[in-house]
């Protein structure tokens, strides 16, 4: 049974529909991301499972009892904000007891509690400090500890990174990971980073204009995109105008390549064939273009190409040592694996 | 030429601000100063001169005051006045602000323009018109000391409201509610819990300013024929002018002590607040 069901859930403001007949089911245990641009809905179905939103029509199933009349005190759903949510009148073991607190659990088990979870995010020593004396990490750790204090049945993250600088935010996204595989607790994290959602998700829910455009695994979605708009979202995308000149075969400047993504188009149809950087590489049999950056990107670099007939900039993925041997203004050939590629019929 | 009226615009600039605190401190101080010699001083003006300056200064005017017998129970009546407009003040806007902020933020320029209208309305209009719907339906209400409260809500709401206002502006209300709803807060403990201790700065700004109303209005309370203390304080006058000069001057301290218990008390929380952005 799942954990966390939505079954048909619509939800409008005026005229505006931010949820769209959504579906969704998490099982126990799983972490999933609700990626997508703003205004895709993906806050919105996040603010309807915790209650602070009433669905239009639809349902919030909790492993299978509807809930969606109960008010959001009643879920027992942990949530950690975008914004820092911590109450500034409180300390940090203040912070984390309010919910036990509310629950009436007793003294001695309420501080049992809140010594366990201080220890689960490493903050032990800070229980007697207030918010304003914690960084926006530290902050946001506690506002963790705090959802899990009343051991939830399902744990809501609402962006909680994005208020954080770039190093603090990989560090507290690694140990959300270990906390929540820790833990075991089913989770349900919303993310417009889609960095963010590939490193953490145990699968990811492209969503888009409030409605479901995939989902799957962090790697199905990455290289194996269902629709153009996931192929796009989802890591860097260049494209190729061709013409399907097989059943799975596209040709693009000359160049004929094989694609299972041309699959069931017609023949002589125009296509944009959409390629990720490291699909593309440096071959001297290639389309011809010459070199217009190259940019260090730590582990890899990107080599931007102007194509010389279609007088279009395309990045390409290569690996350190080719890229010492360029420099801008170099005439190259770029080489394409189309096995990958998703193709989109021009309009 | 030229460098010189260079010089002099750079002497006036330096200047420039101390005269215009002079110039308001004499606007401001005269006065009270002028109230001070009138209340406690017993030498004539026309007598006045270095030696007798220093000279019979008294603090019987107030004595007497004090030994009035209308004295302790209409100022027990407007302290007891305040306080109950203090809470029905917090009971109706605190909530009001609140569900304008959460419920209908669209509303909020309707709700601000409403509480300025207490601005416009002359108190003697308002209290015309109350009393001439009430005298004839529920006398007893204006038969009452305690009905003058209701009107004081309405003279303090353009001020409380706005205090109350910013208070909830200073904090993230949304946020703060719904992590303590989704902590299994019901909207009383959101409430106790969670808001009224962050708004405590705003809440206390509310309290005094209010307090302040209350001790200071007299046309209602006159036009009504109460006895409060500023009621009182101008009846007194026309008795002992120098005792009920001495009333006038104790009230303005003792106003002028809540507003700076008030300046003090959100300081201190701003202060606080303040250091958030260190980190």
């Amino acid at each position: 049974m799942s954990a966390l069901t939505f079954a048909g859930v619509r939800k409008t403001f005026g005229t505006n529909v931010a949820l769209h007949g959504f579906d969704l089911n998490l099982q126990q245990g799983e972490l999933v991301t609700l990626l997508g641009p703003s205004g895709c809905g993906k806050t919105t179905a996040l603010r309807v499972a915790a209650g602070f939103e009433r669905a239009d029509s639809g349902a919030i199933l909790i492993e299978g009892s509807d809930i969606s009349k109960m008010p959001p005190h009643k879920r027992n759903m942990g949530m950690v904000f975008q914004s820092y949510s911590l109450f500034p009148n409180l300390t940090v073991a203040g912070n984390v007891e309010y919910g036990l607190r509310t629950r009436r659990i007793a003294k001695p088990e309420r501080d049992r509690r809140v010594a366990e979870v201080l220890e689960l995010v490493q903050l032990t020593a800070l229980g007697a400090r207030y918010a304003h004396q914690l960084s926006g990490g530290q902050q946001q750790r506690v506002a963790l500890a705090r959802a899990l204090a009343v051991r939830p049945s399902v744990l809501l993250l609402d962006e909680p990174l994005s208020a954080l600088d770039a190093k603090v935010r990989t560090t507290l996204r690694d140990e959300i990971r270990r906390i929540q595989t820790e833990v075991g607790i089913t989770t349900l994290f919303v993310t417009h980073d889609q960095e963010e959602a590939l490193a953490i998700s145990d699968r990811i829910c492209v969503m888009s204009q409030g409605q479901i455009e995939q989902i799957g695994s962090p790697t199905e979605v990455y290289r194996k995109p269902a629709t153009a708009f996931v192929a796009r979202f989802v890591g860097t995308m260049n494209e190729l105008p061709g013409v399907v000149s097989g059943a799975s075969e596209v040709t693009v400047m000359d160049n004929r390549l094989s694609t299972p993504a041309a699959k069931g188009l017609a023949k002589g149809s125009s296509v944009k064939l959409l390629v990720r950087p490291e699909d593309l590489t440096i071959d001297a049999n290639g389309m011809p273009g010459s070199v217009t950056s190259v940019t260090f990107q730590g582990a890899s670099t990107l080599v931007g190409v102007r194509l010389d007939v279609i007088d279009r900039l395309v990045s390409i993925d290569v690996g350190q040592g080719v890229a010492d041997s360029l420099t801008i203004g170099d005439r190259i050939g770029v080489g394409v694996n189309g096995s990958h590629a998703v193709c989109e019929p021009e309009e | 030429m030229a460098k010189i009226s260079g010089r002099v615009k750079a002497y006036l600039g330096r200047i420039g601000p101390t005269l215009v605190l002079l110039a308001a401190a004499v606007f401001f101080i005269a006065p009270i100063l002028s109230t001070a010699r009138a209340a406690f001083h017993k030498v004539p003006t026309i007598l006045l001169n270095r030696h007798t300056w220093f000279q019979k200064w008294s603090l019987e005017g107030l004595r007497r005051a004090f030994k009035e017998e209308y004295f302790w129970t209409t100022l027990s009546l407007s302290l007891k006045l305040a306080v109950i407009t203090v809470l029905i003040t917090m009971l109706l806007l605190v909530p009001t602000a609140l569900f304008v902020h959460l419920k209908l933020p669209r509303a909020r320029a309707l709700v601000e323009f409403l509480t300025v209208l207490p601005y416009v309305v002359p108190p003697i209009a308002l209290v015309a018109g109350v009393a001439a719907f009430f005298r004839p339906n529920a006398r007893w209400f204006l038969n009452s000391d305690f009905a003058l409260a209701p009107f004081y809500v309405v003279m303090a709401m353009p001020f409380t409201y706005r205090a109350i206002d910013a208070g909830i502006k200073a904090i993230d209300v949304r946020t703060l509610v719904d992590a303590s709803r989704s902590l299994g807060g019901s909207w009383f403990t959101t409430l106790r819990k969670a808001l009224l201790p962050n708004m405590a700065s705003s809440l206390l700004s509310s309290a005094f300013l209010t307090a302040t109303i209350v001790l200071g209005e007299f046309t209602i309370a006159n036009s009504l024929a109460k006895n409060t203390f500023a009621t009182f304080s101008f009846e007194y006058f026309s008795r002992d002018a120098q005792g009920g000069v001495g009333l006038a001057l104790l009230t303005l301290v003792a106003t002028t002590a809540l507003l700076g218990m008030m300046t003090l008390l959100t300081r201190t929380k701003s202060r606080k607040a303040a250091t958030m952005t260190r980190f």
